[in-house]
């Protein structure tokens, strides 16, 4: 009786200890997680302030960190080392889970740490070779004693503060994922740089068009997908001169065969890259004679946020802005002489090759006649729990094999059986000209930074206190024929490689034009007298035009005309259109409901405002009006068709009303624009009723769409949800469910420098700081903060709160 | 009451110098072990010296900068409030505690059984 009383007694201890002490699948382990000693309660907003002074082993002199209201830290440093040692360090005291989090999804290890759910994506991200190219450049760091210096320092700083925790200190998603931070290393680094540059420029609709051209043939594609759609204004002002003499340009052979492009899992909805604004205006259309810049990148919203707002400081350098965590200098920002700051240029970089591989065992390939041997990467997948995933990725001369012609691919965009050419898998090195940006201060210095630059490809836009104001389509391109790696090219053939880079300062480029200001917003760079070929696949044009009407319009800028310039939520396309559908709708007779949403669209002045029902019905109405003209279109065998631009659409209903694209396939009448309108506005009220009920609160842009600002590992509790935003994707403030303006800068030059800017985040990675979304609320009222650039650590400025000084071991 | 107090302050030491959330197993099980006079009273006090101990610490944290993780992790699990982050402490360890205290009488009162023969 004892005997089974102790089995049971122990046995029920056993199974309590083991349930409490580990991760259950997404269960956190409760017994670690809940103990007051150094479970999540030991992750409190006291434990953020910043001590009084610190001993740090591998600093070579004393730098003081001076902090202000917003926890922002102003770094002074005696050199270049202590710099981003410093950097490194505050940035891991605010964000380790993030860096490192960051970094594992680049790796593709996330199933480590989370769980087999994530093994597809893990996998993913190996076949992409990431991984590999990241290797690469971290090997190439050492190549530039600079940027091995600066990274390694940066590197120390990260694993000087790792070093500092206990297990009690560790961030809380540690704690509730059930894991241990492991050490910065300068490949993470690298891995952060290649996953930015696979977010600003992976992924394109070559299989698609690979697809649609076959199907519906190459006048279709070329009406609907133009290389330059109507309504453009280019980023580079048209009419500007180049001032190079270009090199020859490859011609292609012969007509490229159509190959069908191997393809079954439907894609779904468009990829569409983040987009962003930045413009600048020259000093004869500001308030103070000197330029203005401003920048907004619009990414995927998290928290914590994807910058983090820092001033840096030492002999040679005082620049301020946003750094990305894991990587030293600061992207977006201003010192005091100068200014930049960057919108994703969407240039094509990536093409696929399709693959003829010998036999089923893939061990060669063909290429000009010949057989290569194919390089095998064994990628070992560890996963949390103890199994390891083996993956045997195959990489030709011109890269991975992502999917093999009897795989399911792993995303919809991916083609089978070919291989990724993708540009910034090559050896380059960003951090130089991000280094030689944060110290510029002139043009020249400008130009050296772009020459150094090359991935992911951006639109740079410049301007000093000298006031030089500039703007480059920075990057290194491929050199192509017109439309090459527009569709899926043929693997075996020379012909079809790139020849090699267009030179950078062929790249495009404008300096101080006679419109007095110049702007980017993801479009089009150039227009028809480029002479290289770039790609096709831009952003919708409605917000470079919004910005090019709203900066003609005016003079006398001063810094709060730009911030309202940023947060305008005009709707072009709502203005060009709503003249030419309301009166086909008033014509109809309207049943009641769609009587009520004709009369708010009709006193609408296309402002999308949160609170208002009008930007929900023309969303709807332009969704079910593009769906009746395109999704008719369709032919057996394709699973999908990319809606085309929006200017591609309006150019169609304004001026080619009886287009044969209006016609709806299915019926035996021909319908023009005005029919397909009409019914797309019953279709899309019919839907408005059924998802939001009556007409009302409900109905509002703000509460119907509104925005997320989602945990980075997605924990429920520790984003911000449900954010009554107004603004769209094609607005100039660019607010989208899960994105929106990621940062937004103004800065004024002149003899002081002046800048505002916000985030909506704060510094804090930790969910239990006030400081992890304090910037949230006036990001959302489209206020923003002046920034306090500091002249030096000893400077009594107000916002000023507290000081650390960290020193190194004698 | 001796017993409960022990517990309480050897746990504290502990706690306080290890990050282990464990020892609101280990220190009942040897205090069953060692001193248990019955299953209940094992239970009783390995229960109230650790769901104590976690109630008045988790109280202490929550008045002193920590009521906001709490609040997100209350989100985080579905409970509606930082307090019952608090009551879940204090449950967790008093049951765990108390589990393994029956644990440590229970193979004491197997000792015992054969020293009496």
């Amino acid at each position: 009786m004892k005997i089974l009383r102790a089995v049971l007694a122990i046995t029920l201890a056993v199974v309590v200890f083991w349930g409490l002490n580990g991760r259950h699948g997404l269960f956190p382990p409760l017994g670690k997680l809940l103990n007051p000693f150094a479970g999540f309660w030991r992750n409190g907003s006291r434990e953020d302030k910043p001590p009084a002074s610190l001993t740090l082993p591998g600093l070579r002199d004393t730098v003081d960190i001076i902090w202000d209201a917003r926890h922002v830290p102003h770094i002074f440093a005696r050199n270049d080392h202590d710099l981003y040692f410093a950097q490194g360090y505050v940035v891991a005291r605010d964000r380790l889970w993030q860096m490192e989090f960051q970094a594992l999804y680049a790796a593709g290890r996330l199933s480590e740490v989370v769980g087999p759910a994530l093994v597809q994506q893990d996998r993913l991200q190996r076949r992409l070779g990431l991984v590999w190219s990241a290797e690469k450049m971290a090997r190439a760091f050492q190549d530039d004693s600079l940027i091995s210096e600066a990274v390694g320092a940066y590197r120390d700083g990260v694993n000087a503060y790792l070093h500092s925790l206990s297990p009690q200190d560790y961030p809380v998603e540690y704690k509730i994922l059930d894991y241990a931070p492991e050490p910065w290393t300068e490949l993470k680094t690298a891995l952060l740089m290649k996953s930015v540059a696979w977010t600003l420029s992976g992924m394109n609709q070559d299989l698609v068009m690979t697809r649609t051209r076959a199907i519906l043939g190459q006048a279709f594609v070329d009406s609907l997908f133009p290389d330059l759609p109507p309504y453009l204004e280019p980023v580079i002002p048209r009419g500007t001169a180049w001032d190079f003499r270009p090199v020859p340009v490859p011609q292609p052979l012969a007509a490229a065969a159509a190959s069908p492009g191997q393809n079954d899992a439907g894609p779904g909805e468009r990829p569409q890259g983040p987009g962003s604004n930045n413009w600048a205006v020259s000093g004869k259309m500001t308030r103070s004679g000197f330029p203005i810049l401003c920048n907004d990148p619009h990414l995927d919203l998290t928290l914590p946020s994807v910058w983090y707002e820092v001033q840096l400081a030492a002999p040679g350098v005082n620049v301020y802005g946003v750094t990305f965590t894991g990587a030293p200098g600061v992207v977006i920002g201003f010192n005091g002489r100068a200014a930049w700051g960057v919108t994703a240029a969407l240039s094509d970089v990536l093409d696929w090759y399709e693959v003829k591989f010998k036999d089923k065992d893939r061990r060669e390939y063909l290429y000009d006649g010949k057989w290569r041997p194919v390089e095998v990467r064994e990628d070992k997948i560890k996963v949390k729990g103890g199994t390891t995933s083996i993956d045997r990725v195959l990489y030709t001369h011109h890269g991975p094999v992502v999917c093999l012609e009897d795989e399911k691919p792993l995303a919809g965009w991916v083609p089978r059986g070919a291989a990724l050419r993708w540009a910034p898998h090559d050896v380059s090195n960003e951090l130089l000209s991000l280094y030689r940006l944060n110290r510029a201060s002139h043009y020249q210095d400008f130009l050296e930074a772009m020459k150094s630059f090359s991935f992911p490809a951006l639109n740079f836009v410049y301007a000093d206190a000298r006031g030089d104001i500039a703007l480059w389509h920075s990057g290194r391109f491929p050199l192509r024929w017109k439309g090459q790696g527009r569709y899926i090219l043929d693997g075996s053939k020379p012909a079809d490689e790139w020849m090699g880079w267009i030179p950078w300062d062929h790249n495009p480029h404008v300096k101080n034009p006679e419109r007095g200001f110049l702007s980017s917003a993801n479009q089009q760079p150039v227009d028809e007298t480029y002479p290289y070929y770039l790609g096709w696949e831009y952003g919708p044009f409605e917000r470079g035009r919004r910005i090019n009407e709203s900066l003609s319009a005016g003079k006398d800028f001063a810094p709060e005309d730009m911030i309202r310039v940023q947060t305008d939520n005009l709707n072009l396309r709502a203005r060009l259109l709503l003249p030419r559908l309301l009166p086909v709708l008033r014509q109809a007779e309207p049943a009641a409901e769609e009587r009520t949403c004709l009369e708010a669209l009709e006193k609408w002045d296309c402002q999308e405002r949160a609170d208002s029902a009008a930007p929900l019905i023309f969303d709807f109405l332009w969704n079910a009006v593009n769906e009746k003209t395109w999704n008719d279109e369709l032919k057996p065998g394709m699973d999908v068709l990319y809606w085309p631009l929006s200017n591609v659409f309006l150019d169609l209903a304004l001026n080619h009303p009886d287009s044969s694209f209006f016609d709806d396939k299915k019926t035996p009448a021909v319908e023009v624009f005005a029919d397909i309108a009409l019914s797309a506005f019953k279709t899309a009220c019919r839907r408005l009723a059924e998802k939001y009920g009556r007409f009302g609160r409900a109905w509002q842009w703000g509460r119907a769409r509104g925005t997320d600002i989602r945990h980075l590992g997605s924990l429920p509790g520790f984003g911000r949800d449900r954010l009554f935003t107004p603004g769209d994707t094609c607005t100039i403030n660019a607010i989208g469910r899960t994105h929106g303006p990621s940062w937004r800068m103004v800065v004024a030059l002149g003899p002081e420098v002046k800048a505002w800017g916000i985030y909506p985040g704060g510094e804090s990675g930790n969910p239990g700081s006030r400081y992890y979304d304090n910037g949230v609320g006036d990001w959302l009222a489209g206020r923003t903060y002046e920034l306090l650039f500091m002249s030096s650590a000893g400077q009594a400025v107000p916002g000023r709160t507290s000081k650390t000084e960290l020193r190194g071991e004698k | 009451m001796t017993g409960i107090i022990g517990c309480l302050v050897v746990l504290s030491v502990l706690h306080l110098i290890t990050p282990f959330w464990w020892w609101v197993m280990a220190v009942p099980f040897l205090y069953g072990l060692v001193f248990g006079r019955s299953a209940r009273r094992s239970f009783r006090t390995g229960a109230l010296s650790a769901g104590l101990l976690w109630l008045g610490a988790a109280i202490y944290f929550h008045f002193t900068g920590s009521a906001l993780i709490a609040r997100r992790m209350a989100m985080m699990m579905k409970l509606g409030s930082s307090w019952l982050m608090v009551a879940a402490a204090a449950t967790i360890a008093a049951l765990a505690a108390g589990v393994a205290g029956l644990a440590g009488y229970s193979l004491r009162a197997l000792f015992q059984q054969k020293r009496k023969r």
